[in-house]
C-alpha cells in the first residue's frame, strides 16, 4: 500500500483540526489572553526543531563512520526540515514574547540557545548550498553538525548562569490544564506528520540528485 | 632527534616544525598582530567614553578582538601544508592523525595567546582602564577561552579547506560554535572587574569553560581519525 498519500491526507486533516482546536476549542488563558494560543504551534515546532537537528547529528555521525551517501542525504534533509520548523519557532516566539512580556527578546536560556542552534545550522545549510558538492564538503558539514548539536547544551548552561527572564514554558507546563492538553497533543501530532513528510521528500530529493549525477557521469564517460 | 614515532613525539615534531617556520617568517604572527591592533583601535573608537564606562566595555572589546584575530590564525592552520599537497603526505604517514591535530591546536593556542599578550595591555592603555589588579585572572580566562577557540576552530579549519568560500564560511561556523566560551569569558571578566553581582564568584564560569575545552578537545581528537581521509 502506498503510505505517502495516506500520510499526506492525515497531515492535511491534522493541521486543519489543529487550527480549529487552537482557535475554537482551546481555553482563553487568564493572563496572556489570545496570544497564548501561539503556544499550540510554537511549542510543537520547537520540539520538532530539536528532533530535526538531533537526526542531522545522528546522520552525520553515521556518515563520518560509514561514508554512505545515504547517511549524508538524511542528515542534510533533517537539517533542512529542522531549520524550517526553527523558523516557525523564532517567528512565533518574539510575537508571543511581545504579548506576554512586552518585549520582543530577552536573554533567556531557551531563546538564546535556539537562536544559536539556528545560526549553526544556518551555517550548515549555507555550506551545503554554496560551499560545493564534493566529498570534503560533506565531511566538513558532518563535523559541523556533530560539533554543533551538543554545543547547545553548553550554550544553554552558559546563558542560564548569565541570568535572565523565565521562559513562559516553565509556567505553562505546571499550569497546563487538561483542555490545553487536548489541543497541544493533536497539534503536535499533526506537525509531526508534516515533519515526517517533508523529511521523506527532502531525503528522496537528495538521493535522486545523487542518482542523476551518477547517471550523468556515466553518460559523459560513455560519450567520451 | 627525539623519538618521532611515539604519539608525543609526533606532536612535538609537528609543533616544533610549525613554530620554527613561524618564528622565521613571522607571517601569521605579523598579520594577526596587526589585525589585533586594528581591531583594538576600531573597538576603542566605537566604544570609548569616560573611564567608568570604558571599564564596563573592556570585557566585550577584549573578547571580540581575541575572537576576530583568532579566526585569522585558525584559518591558516594548514596553509603551509596546502602547498605540494603536503597535507595528504602528512595524513598518509603512519603518524597518528590526532597527534597532528593536537600539535596544530597548540600552535593556534600559542598564536592566540601572543595576540592576547599584545592586545590586552593596549586596550588597558587606550581605554584608560587599570587592569593591574585583575590581570592574572583575566589572562587565565583568556587562556581558557583561547583553548576553547583552538580546540573547536582547528578541526573546523582543517575541514573548511574543502569548501568554496572557505575564508568566509569559517568565521560564520566558528563564532556561534564558541559562544559558550565567549559568554563564560566575558562574564568572568566582568566578575573580575566587579561589574556584576556574582555571589558564586568566578567558579561557575571557569567550570563551564573548562568543561567546554575538555569536551570539545577530547571529542575532536577522538573524531579526527574519521574526519580526514586520504
Amino acid at each position: 500500500m502506498k503510505l505517502f498519500p495516506v500520510f499526506t491526507a492525515l497531515g492535511a486533516v491534522g493541521i486543519a483540526v489543529g487550527h480549529w482546536l487552537t482557535f475554537e476549542v482551546a481555553p482563553m488563558e487568564r493572563t496572556m489572553r489570545a496570544a497564548q494560543r501561539i503556544f499550540y504551534f510554537h511549542v510543537p515546532s520547537a520540539w520538532l526543531t530539536y528532533i530535526g537537528f538531533i537526526l542531522c547529528f545522528g546522520g552525520s555521525i553515521a556518515y563520518l563512520y560509514n561514508r554512505k551517501a545515504k547517511a549524508d542525504a538524511f542528515a542534510l534533509a533533517a537539517a533542512e526540515v529542522g531549520l524550517l520548523f526553527g523558523l516557525i519557532v523564532v517567528t512565533t516566539g518574539p510575537l508571543w514574547a511581545k504579548a506576554a512580556w512586552g518585549v520582543w527578546w530577552v536573554w533567556e536560556p531557551r531563546l538564546t540557545s535556539m537562536a544559536l542552534l539556528m545560526l549553526i545550522f544556518a551555517a550548515y545549510w549555507v555550506l551545503r548550498t554554496y560551499g560545493g558538492r564534493g566529498e570534503g564538503v560533506r565531511r566538513f558539514a558532518a563535523v559541523l553538525a556533530v560539533f554543533g548539536a551538543p554545543n547547545i547544551l553548553f550554550v544553554h548552561d552558559a546563558i542560564r548562569r548569565f541570568g535572565g527572564a523565565q521562559h513562559p514554558d516553565e509556567v505553562v507546563k505546571s499550569g497546563l490544564t487538561n483542555d490545553m492538553r487536548v489541543v497541544l497533543y493533536p497539534s503536535l501530532f499533526a506537525l509531526l506528520i508534516v515533519f515526517g513528510l517533508l523529511l521523506h521528500l527532502r531525503y528522496r530529493a537528495h538521493r535522486d540528485q545523487l542518482t542523476v549525477r551518477a547517471i550523468r557521469r556515466r553518460l559523459a564517460r560513455l560519450g567520451a | 632527534m627525539s623519538d618521532q614515532t611515539s604519539y608525543l613525539g609526533v606532536v612535538k615534531a609537528v609543533l616544533l616544525k610549525d613554530l620554527r617556520i613561524e618564528l622565521r617568517s613571522k607571517e601569521t604572527l605579523a598579520t594577526m598582530g596587526l589585525f589585533g591592533l586594528v581591531m583594538t583601535f576600531v573597538l576603542a573608537f566605537g566604544f570609548t567614553a569616560d573611564p567608568a564606562t570604558n571599564r564596563k566595555v573592556i570585557p566585550g572589546a577584549l573578547w571580540t578582538a581575541l575572537l576576530f584575530a583568532g579566526v585569522l590564525g585558525v584559518g591558516r592552520t594548514f596553509a603551509r601544508e596546502a602547498k605540494d599537497d603536503a597535507f595528504t603526505a602528512m595524513i598518509l604517514s603512519p603518524a597518528p592523525r590526532s597527534a597532528i591535530l593536537l600539535a596544530k591546536m597548540v600552535v593556534n593556542l600559542l598564536l592566540s595567546l601572543s595576540i592576547v599578550a599584545l592586545v590586552t595591555p593596549l586596550f588597558a592603555v587606550i581605554l584608560q582602564v587599570d587592569l593591574t589588579g585583575e590581570l592574572a585572572g583575566i589572562l587565565g580566562l583568556l587562556f581558557l577561552g583561547a583553548t576553547g577557540f583552538a580546540v573547536v576552530g582547528t578541526p573546523l579549519a582543517v575541514m573548511a579547506v574543502n569548501a568554496r568560500f572557505a575564508e568566509v564560511l569559517l568565521p560564520m561556523v566558528v563564532f556561534p560554535m564558541v559562544t559558550p566560551v565567549l559568554i563564560g569569558g566575558v562574564s568572568g571578566t566582568a566578575v573580575l572587574l566587579g561589574l556584576v553581582f556574582a555571589p558564586d564568584g568566578l567558579a561557575p564560569w571557569v567550570q563551564g569553560m573548562v568543561a567546554f575545552d575538555v569536551a570539545f578537545g577530547v571529542g575532536a581528537l577522538f573524531l579526527f581519525e574519521k574526519m580526514v581521509t586520504e
